[in-house]
């Protein structure tokens, strides 16, 4: 097998990952404008569940997905609720501050709770390699993931382009001061936004628990990752956001191998910065739509 | 149908409305004149519910609206077509126009409405699968007004409609307004341009200070000596 | 007095663990020392921190970047060269100082949450760079700050190691003590004004000639350097450093949260946010024992959530003004009362002539997109002149004024400028405009809400002297000019609209301005406002400031231009004496309306 399609295929799936994490942040930033700093947090809370409800209640994580989700659509607009929209108009120094307070509180609440031991789903299946007609072997959880996050976000397009709750969304985004004169609950907006934007991190927790353990740090191990392919896809751009997780993926997969594995970070921040620098709005964002 | 009485209100710790009255019956045009400052704008965004009086009635049909939203005053068919058009660029005509039939009352008969709607504006019909942003002045204003009527307004407010556009493209703008007044929509109209408006107006106010000081029919308005020394130069 | 105050606070504090410590700890453990030192390093960082995200706005979460780089510096020159951690220290400070020009220059041009990850992101390529390149920094493994070395005893006020852990807390004093120094004097200075000013509306801070860019690279060196030098301590202090604990992307964020807690860009505040909560999860995590391994942080996070919902300025500015409120007497300023008219001409003052070109634009063109904002446009502003931009709202005065005093580049097309010695420059920035002594007001009002009104004209005078006292005596003077003397020491956010207007040109006119741009400030005015209006700006012409004025009052227009140019759509239509524009049929078309015409006749 060639080592160079198996390190693309490995970098794929691995986009995969990213994009089923980064397509909740990159929603709730182009809708509400606001970027969660505890994104990855939620991520760690996700992982936490699936695994007590694997471990406790025999759950099958894939089957934990749907519920997760649901619960955790209610957990980001109650969220939205209580802490971001009193925020909504203050200083975006303030917003920014009030997600990392979340998520610090968050990490260490866990940390408390559940030490720093790695907590990992036992799913043998998810982590079996299967064959890829010869030219690659990957695991099977890694392509479930991968499915999922197109799937999830195809979804997402679908919904955001042909419901009339999609149109207004997309319309609080475009102009917040036009949406109202619509008709429209600009609130109730922000609040279904983050709902999805976390209903989206409790599908992919979920979805990865087989793969990752789940510990106290594990969000913030994710989420500069998210915040890369975020910004590299441009803000708020959902297609942006999956075709920036297959480059930062690929480039993580190759530059892990060919450059040194301890460096393949500083490559794909360097592409981060980079792109903040050249194109603020990224590869996919339209100018203004930021 | 809508009643402003004593109104006050302002952003922040900025009073800019200081005692606004004026009322608007059904199947009038009435007009707001007044200076850049005066506080024209500002009276449309309190009847939106967009800033809160801080003193005053507003009332809608007799309903006070205080404690609406501006959601909630949309419902009861009051809607504005803002200053600067303020489209929704990224989306194509026809998403702006649904949008403007966001409401239910609205939504359930969607269709009809946008019918009607592209009847009484053929130009909106050829330009429907293109995106907003991508249009020229005049035509965005086109697409913000048959937007508003999209929501088969009870009343139909309008903001500066010819702000920014050539001389020839505000004659077509105006053209529009006409158009819509014509078919029997309630207007009440905010416009620099108040030669056009005032010969069109059944009744017009002058605000000066946030204060209403003169209020008659807009051809008597025309010829009033104070108006035309203040606002026309003269 | 509040200097008195101030000293003694802080010799409290310093006296304070000498007298707690052996009373609460008589075994001397070593462990209250080890807070108070912890307390004094976060403090100081927080303070230095502070420089930057609190006074310049600029939230940065990668502040262990300098951390790191003062501890590396510390250890590695200890390490390799033998050489002591004071040395060290300074060339960790001046490394810092590079590297933070270095990150300065593509992060400062991102905003809000962007600033704030690109920090983040410079963290972690450090903190992987320095886990790579293990031959100098001992990678992961770490880096021991060595006590012996063959037979010699570093150790001692020169290695800045004890056996007497009483000097750590001297030194970590000291750094606090001198991080708050720093602090204090960059608040007090023309800088301060300036970060502040920045941080509060940009534009129109560069309108009263900020070098934006400038200053806030300044605030970052500054602070840099000074965490750099904790850095170097508390590396010394803990005996070996690490990547994962001096490039801490936590500790960045703790740092910051001290001082958001104890009150953004308030000088004191960053102490008073880490005296408070570096204690209460100490004493958290007493209670609890060892088993409660993160509570510290989830108590920061609370109380970090707690204060940004219930008093986002922080301690020291939410409970500084209920203080002065409660106990000062300050009674609320009614604005409108204390409005005065304008000084009145002195007798004597006559116009001089209208002189020589002073101002010109040359063919400019602006396009945004496929949009023409202004086509074409050939202006000239004569010395001593006033020239009158009139035309319908939207037609493009604004992108014009914005052309002429370098807010916006054009497309094509030129702006010159006569300078006193008779020179003529083309300045392409706002700041370079503001040099050559052009001054201008915006159409919305942009005053400094957070300071006082003094403080607003003090902002303009900064332009002609870096002493905090001449400026403050400029700014009384124009506000007698203005009438806005009574007004001095209200909150700039309080004024009336006429109010706000005239601190638009009162921060204009302590430029000392040779040319005046005035967008529209008698908008909104009542008549007797714009009387006033009037008479102001003649005082401003006859004391030799030239002005074009952007205005839709058209008896003051009228009264006031030598000179009017009519722009329609972005096109300048028409020009020239007011009484031929009055006439003018394609004006009377455009803008003033056929009924004026009528009228007129």
């Amino acid at each position: 097998m060639d080592i160079l399609l198996q390190l693309i295929a490995n970098g794929a799936l691995l986009g995969g990952v990213f994009a089923l994490i980064s397509i909740g942040l990159t929603l709730i930033f182009g809708i509400v404008r606001v970027v969660n700093f505890a994104h990855g947090e939620f991520l760690m809370v996700g992982l936490y569940a699936t695994w007590i409800m694997a471990s406790q209640l025999g759950l099958h994580p894939y089957v934990a997905a749907l519920p997760l989700a649901v619960v955790f659509f209610f957990l980001g607009a109650l969220m939205q609720r209580a802490i971001i929209q009193p925020l909504m108009n203050a200083d975006p120094h303030i917003q920014i501050f009030a997600t990392v307070g979340i998520g610090t509180a968050l990490a260490n609440g866990a940390l408390m709770l559940f030490s720093a031991d790695l907590r990992s789903v036992d799913l043998p299946w998810a982590r079996q390699a299967t064959d890829l007609w010869g030219i690659a072997s990957v695991s099977r959880g890694n392509l479930v993931a991968f499915f999922v996050s197109f799937a999830a976000t195809g979804a997402l397009i679908a919904f955001l382009n042909r419901t009339h709750l999609g149109r207004a969304i997309r319309a609080v985004a475009q102009n917040r001061y036009a949406a109202p004169l619509m008709g429209i609950d600009v609130n109730r907006i922000y609040a279904i936004t983050f709902g999805i934007g976390t209903g989206c991190v409790g599908l992919a927790a979920a979805v990865l628990a087989p793969l990752y353990p789940a510990f106290p740090t594990v969000g913030s191990f994710f989420v500069l990752t998210a915040f890369v392919v975020v910004v590299l896809g441009g803000m708020g751009s959902l297609e942006g956001a999956v075709i920036g997780a297959l480059i930062i993926g690929l480039v993580e997969s190759l530059a892990g191998y060919y450059i040194a594995p301890d460096l393949k970070e500083v490559v794909y921040f360097a592409i981060f910065l980079g792109i903040l620098i050249v194109r603020p709005a990224g590869l996919f964002g339209v100018r203004g739509n930021e | 149908m809508l009643r402003l009485e004593n109104l006050r209100a302002g952003y922040g710790p900025v009073t800019v409305l200081q005692d606004v009255s004026l009322e608007v019956n059904a199947g009038e045009v009435v007009t707001i004149v007044g200076g850049n400052g005066a506080g024209k704008t500002t009276t449309l965004r309190a009847i939106c519910g967009l800033i809160k009086p801080t003193g005053g009635r507003i009332t809608v049909d007799g309903k006070d609206t205080a404690r609406l939203s501006p959601p909630g005053i949309v419902d009861l068919g009051i809607t504005m077509v803002p200053e600067g058009r303020q489209l929704f660029p990224f989306m194509t005509v026809r998403e702006n126009l649904m949008l403007g039939a966001y409401k239910p009352a609205a939504r359930a008969r969607i269709e009809e409405r946008m019918e009607e709607v592209l009847t009484l504006f053929p130009r909106v019909r050829e330009r429907l699968t293109q995106l907003a942003g991508s249009l020229s002045g005049g035509e965005q204003q086109m697409v913000a007004i048959a937007r508003g009527m999209m929501a088969n307004p009870k009343l139909l407010m309008f903001d500066e409609p010819s702000l920014g556009l050539a001389p020839l493209i505000v004659k077509q703008v105006f053209g529009i307004v006409d158009r819509v007044v014509a078919s029997g929509t309630t207007v009440l109209i905010v416009e620099q341009n108040i030669v056009h408006t005032l010969q069109i107006a059944t009744r017009g106010y002058v605000l000066e200070n946030g204060k209403v000081v003169m209020s008659d029919t807009g051809p008597a308005l025309l010829k009033d000596p104070h108006v035309k020394r203040a606002y026309l130069g003269v | 007095m509040r200097v008195a105050l101030a000293l003694g606070g802080l010799a409290a504090l310093f006296a304070l663990p000498f007298w707690l410590i052996p009373a609460i700890d008589p075994e001397g453990s070593g462990f209250w020392q080890h807070i108070f030192v912890t307390i004094f390093v976060f403090a100081a960082m927080a303070c230095a921190w502070n420089i930057l995200g609190g006074f310049a706005g600029q939230l940065s979460l990668g502040q262990t970047i300098f951390y790191g780089i003062g501890g590396y510096a510390g250890a590695m020159l200890n390490q390799h060269f033998g050489l002591i951690p004071w040395f060290g220290g300074i060339v960790g400070a001046a490394v810092a100082v590079a590297v933070a020009v270095f990150i300065a220059w593509p992060c400062l041009r991102l905003r809000g949450p962007f600033f704030a990850l690109s920090t983040i992101a410079f963290l972690e390529v450090i903190r992987l760079l320095a886990i790579h390149f293990k031959d100098f920094t001992g990678g992961s493994a770490g880096l021991p700050v060595p006590m012996f070395v063959g037979t010699e005893m570093r150790i001692g006020w020169a290695w800045m190691l004890f056996r007497e852990k009483e000097n750590y807390l001297i030194i970590a004093f000291g750094l606090m003590a001198l991080a708050l120094a720093v602090s204090w004097l960059v608040r007090n200075s023309r800088l301060g004004f300036y970060l502040v000013a920045v941080r509060e509306r940009e534009d129109a801070a560069r309108a009263v000639g900020v070098n934006a860019t400038g200053v806030k690279l300044a605030a970052f060196a500054i602070s840099a350097a000074l965490t750099s030098l904790v850095g170097t301590f508390h590396g010394i202090y803990l005996n070996f450093i690490d990547p994962e604990t001096m490039f801490s992307l936590p500790t960045a964020i703790q740092v910051a949260m001290f001082a958001l807690i104890g009150g953004l860009g308030t000088v004191t505040g960053p102490i008073w946010g880490t005296l408070l909560v570096v204690p209460i999860a100490e004493a958290a995590r007493g209670w609890l024992g060892a088993a409660a391994n993160g509570l510290h942080g989830l108590v920061y996070g609370l109380v970090l959530v707690g204060v940004v919902l219930t008093m986002p300025k922080g301690l020291v500015g939410s409970i500084g003004p209920w203080l002065k409120r409660r106990f000062g007497g300050v009674a609320e300023v009614d604005s409108a009362a204390r409005i005065q008219p304008p000084a009145p001409a002195a007798p004597g003052e006559e116009r001089p002539p209208v002189g020589e070109p002073l101002l010109e634009a040359r063919n400019l063109v602006k396009k945004f997109g496929g949009l023409v904002a202004t086509s074409d446009v050939s202006i000239t502003l004569r010395e001593g002149e006033v020239l009158g931009v009139i035309g319908p709202n939207g037609a493009g005065k604004t992108t014009l004024f914005n052309l002429l005093s370098g807010f916006l580049p054009p497309s094509s097309g030129g702006v010159r400028v006569r300078l006193a010695d008779g020179a003529w420059v083309s300045p392409n920035s706002p700041h370079g405009f503001a040099a050559a002594g052009v001054a201008r007001t915006f159409q919305i009002v942009q005053p400094f809400t957070g300071l006082s009104v003094r403080e607003n004209i003090m902002l303009g005078a900064f332009h002609g002297t870096r002493s905090a006292v001449e400026a403050r005596r400029i700014a009384e003077e124009v506000a007698a000019t203005v009438g806005l003397t009574g007004l001095l020491d209200a909150e700039a956010r309080s004024l009336t609209v006429g109010g706000a207007k005239r601190l638009e040109v009162a921060r204009a006119l302590a430029m000392k301005p040779r040319v005046l741009l005035l967008d529209e400030v008698m908008a909104g005015l009542n008549p007797a406002d714009v009387q006033q209006a009037v008479e102001l700006i003649k005082r401003v012409r006859d004391s030799g400031v030239s002005v074009i004025a952007i205005e839709h009052v058209m008896a003051a227009v009228m009264a006031l231009s030598d000179h009017i140019v009519v722009i329609n759509s972005g096109r300048l239509i028409a020009e020239g004496p007011p009484s031929e524009i009055a006439r003018n049929p394609a004006v009377i078309e455009a803008y003033l309306g056929e009924e004026y015409a009528h009228a007129a006749a």
